[in-house]
């Protein structure tokens, strides 16, 4: 099984490398785009549809600071896809180098239960979840802020801070009521 | 003029958009320079139609003359009414060699030969498609022109568009169009549309196809969007992958404008946790219909991002490969 390695290449000088996930493949090239743009000296951003990465970029690909896998909501399969990737991850990522980012959490035709089981499953990893909308440019922008921002520490560009500090702050908790959703 | 006549040349009116109006009446050979600067434009259409029908009237035009006005609107937008393919089958000898005047010929005294009072007009188009407009009378009625039939063919091919015939002279037409363009026989071709443009591209395979090759990469030539050093594609190959098996099932560019694919099941139900209907003898029927302003275009993302499974299945790209959009399927195959 090909693994992805979080230490096993030596770090860029002033590079972080974000790894973007996703089915559809649609949000990544907007969110790459933006993030791109939003901070010049720093990143390179790697696209996927799922995990495994070919064998053929090995040599080379960059050392991957944060994996993002990116679900929309709307589809089941985008959950499911990002599901088995998760496989293909080393267990030296779920300390503070992987997020998930979830888009139409607000949409009425989403079944309430698919948003929980992402939930559970970002809070069994210790990982944390953000909430997109990739239909605005403000959107897309916000989200490209926020994930420079997690990226930054966990390429080590910040000092005094680490990936797994910052996910201890940052991580998905899901409260033992969720099951239960009623409005009184 | 009769009060029919008046009644035709009204509707027709009321049917053309005000717009059109005035390059129709330009094309039609029937009205003079002056007669058409006389006509004022600016006017509520039913003035216009007012002053028209005098001018008709004082002119002496009949039936005919205004039948040539519904031909010329119709084949400057054939987009309209549900139009539907059939191909001509076991040509003889002289088929391909038939020309304009003897299919004219043929055609008219086949088709008044089987119902006495039918009117037929026959006009040649700028894209060598001939359209037939035929009003249906039967052995006693005049024909009746209030619900014509067109008939579009294009010489030397075996291809025939109907649109407004109904089912008692469905046989007639077939019979006339077949002695008159020296083949066997006609079968429904199973594709049907509003649109005539798209159906004709369909059945003959007028659109921008692709061609499978062993060496991939040929849909570069397009301008390549200038990429940022700094983003890379880790699965790029299995994109280009699909988007070539997507163009290749549905073709590249613009793709004719279907509307509606359906297919009939009648095999037999296979859920096994069902088990009230599974292991039935006789077949489950249902209807699967997919439905879009632009299906082909859907189809092609669906399978160029990935929703639907690459290969192609033979179900979808049926459509375009044997241009039907309706299969009946068994379960010996479509």
């Amino acid at each position: 099984m090909s693994l992805l390695k979080p230490f096993s290449k030596l770090p860029g000088l002033n590079t972080a490398n974000i790894l973007l996930v996703e089915n559809e493949e649609q949000f990544q090239q907007k969110l790459a785009d933006t993030v791109v743009l939003q901070e010049k000296t720093v990143n390179v951003n790697v696209l996927a549809r799922s995990l495994p990465l070919p064998m053929e970029n090995e040599e080379s690909r960059p050392r991957i600071d944060l994996v993002v896998f990116i679900i929309h909501l709307t589809s089941e399969l985008s959950f499911q896809s990002a599901e088995t990737s998760l496989k293909y991850l080393d267990p030296g990522y779920f300390q503070g180098k992987v997020c998930f980012l979830v888009t139409n959490a607000r949409n009425v035709s989403v079944p309430p239960e698919r948003l929980v089981s992402v939930r559970k499953l970002a809070a069994s990893l210790h990982c944390p979840l953000l909430c997109a909308e990739d239909q605005t440019t403000e959107g897309v922008t916000t989200a490209a802020h926020r994930l420079l921002a997690i990226l930054k520490v966990a390429a080590g560009l910040v000092p005094m801070a680490t990936g797994l500090y910052l996910s201890t702050l940052t991580r998905c908790t899901v409260p033992s009521d969720i099951d239960q959703q009623n409005f009184e | 003029m009769g009060d029919s006549t008046n009644r035709i040349l009204q509707r027709l009116i009321r049917r053309i958009p005000y717009q059109m109006l005035q390059t129709m009446f330009g094309k039609w050979a029937h009205l003079s320079r002056e007669d058409l600067h006389s006509l004022d434009f600016t006017q509520p259409k039913w003035v216009l139609t007012e002053h028209l029908l005098a001018l008709c009237e004082e002119k002496g035009l009949t039936v005919k003359h205004i039948t040539e006005l519904e031909m010329i609107y119709i084949i400057e937008n054939p987009n309209q009414g549900m139009w539907h393919g059939f191909q001509l089958l076991d040509a003889e000898e002289d088929a391909p060699s038939i020309e304009l005047t003897q299919f004219k010929e043929q055609f008219k005294a086949n088709l008044t030969e089987l119902i006495s009072h039918v009117s037929i007009k026959i006009k040649k188009h700028t894209d060598e498609a001939i359209w037939i407009r035929v009003a249906w009378g039967d052995n006693f009625t005049k024909p009746y022109h209030l619900k014509p039939t067109y008939v579009v063919h294009h010489l030397q091919t075996p291809y025939v568009f109907v649109t407004g015939v109904t089912s008692k002279h469905k046989p007639l037409l077939n019979q006339a169009l077949v002695l008159a363009t020296r083949y066997g026989s006609m079968k429904d071709a199973h594709l049907s549309g509003r649109n005539l443009t798209a159906i004709r591209d369909l059945l003959m395979r007028q659109y921008q196809q692709v061609f499978p090759t062993k060496h991939p990469k040929p849909l570069q030539e397009k301008n390549p969007v200038p990429r940022n050093p700094n983003i890379e594609k880790e699965q790029a190959e299995n994109t280009e992958n699909r988007l070539q098996m997507a163009c290749e099932a549905f073709g590249d560019g613009t793709l004719p404008q279907m509307q509606k694919a359906v297919y009939k099941l009648e095999t037999k139900f296979r859920d096994n946790s069902n088990k009230t209907l599974t292991g039935r003898e006789e077949p489950f029927r249902g209807v699967v219909e997919f439905a879009s302003t632009n299906l082909l275009e859907s189809l092609r993302h669906c399978v160029s991002s990935g929703m639907a499974s690459t290969p192609v299945t033979p179900l979808l790209s049926s459509i375009t490969q044997k241009g039907r959009n309706y299969f009946v399927i068994t379960d010996k195959g479509v």
